[in-house]
């Protein structure tokens, strides 16, 4: 699968601790959302099965600040303590910005083997197309633009 | 992003999303070139390669000079800075979740563990005074 943003970071807490950071709506709602931004626990609502739904809300701590928006993903794949796969279908005017009607997340986690966690997030398709295919065909011409546009959210 | 900053950066993601176009605007990069020395790379036709230019002039991701008969065009920076700090938004937005998540954990693992302010969680009745 190729997708646009692609992310892995370590974190020294053991695999089933932050699975539950993401699971579990009391945890999550305490972390997710970058700064200026907090996730309302009354908003979070996950039903963590095969086809169920993983819902929230980010809200600005800053009213002034443009709304975090709602989210709501459906699970298309589920391993308990390292897998979780979802999408959500983007309204039409996102999907135009986007380049596909259809947004993936998947994360996965995996033991380090020294008690810490690997964290992947794999996330699109962003316009796939766009900074896919990087490599086939383009020879060293592409060196530049991927300078411009790919390197960075490639990762 | 309000409409008008949607509706622009679709049509510049619109642009980019062919592989023709990119391949173009890496040529670009290098420099300006003529609608035939854009086309030479590609198995397609000069009205085809045309066309492309096109829609990278309507995003603004290329301008083409006034000459009718050798007609050159030029990469044009900016929407590309636009469309690539657009994305790099996303990416910051996880970085700093993360950031926040490595945080979080920590005061998770205080609080199983017991040492943490938060520690009556698991037992309401044990931080009472």
């Amino acid at each position: 699968m190729s997708q646009m943003l692609h992310l892995e970071r370590v974190f020294d807490a053991p695999r089933d601790l932050v699975w539950r950071a993401f699971t579990d709506p009391d945890e999550f709602a305490a972390w997710f959302g970058p700064v200026g931004y907090s996730v309302p626990r009354e908003s979070v609502s996950f039903d963590l099965r095969l086809g169920g739904r993983q819902s929230f809300t980010m809200v600005p701590d800053d009213p002034s600040n443009p709304p975090g928006g709602e989210s709501s993903g459906t699970i298309d794949e589920l391993v308990e303590g390292s897998l979780l796969v979802t999408h959500e279908d983007l309204p039409e005017e996102m999907a135009k910005v986007f380049g596909t009607s259809r947004i993936t997340m998947r994360i996965e986690l995996r033991d380090t083997g020294d008690g810490k966690t690997l964290f992947v997030l794999d996330q699109g398709p962003y316009a796939d197309d766009f900074v896919g295919n990087a490599r086939e065909g383009w020879g060293s011409s592409f060196t530049k633009l991927d300078t411009l546009l790919a390197s960075r959210v490639a990762g | 992003l309000n409409n008008v900053a949607t509706d622009r950066l679709s049509v510049i993601f619109a642009a980019l999303a062919d592989p023709t176009r990119r391949a173009i605007l890496a040529r670009l990069s290098e420099g300006e070139a003529t609608v035939s020395e854009l086309a030479e790379p590609f198995e397609i036709s000069l009205p085809a390669v045309s066309r492309h230019l096109k829609v990278l002039e309507r995003a603004g991701l290329i301008s083409r000079s006034r000459s009718a008969q050798w007609r050159s065009s030029r990469l044009e920076a900016e929407p590309l800075r636009e469309a690539t700090a657009w994305m790099e938004r996303y990416r910051a937005f996880w970085d700093q979740s993360l950031d926040r998540l490595d945080e979080h954990l920590k005061r998770m693992q205080q609080r199983e563990a017991g040492t943490g302010p938060t520690s009556s969680s698991t037992d309401p009745e044990r931080n009472l005074p």
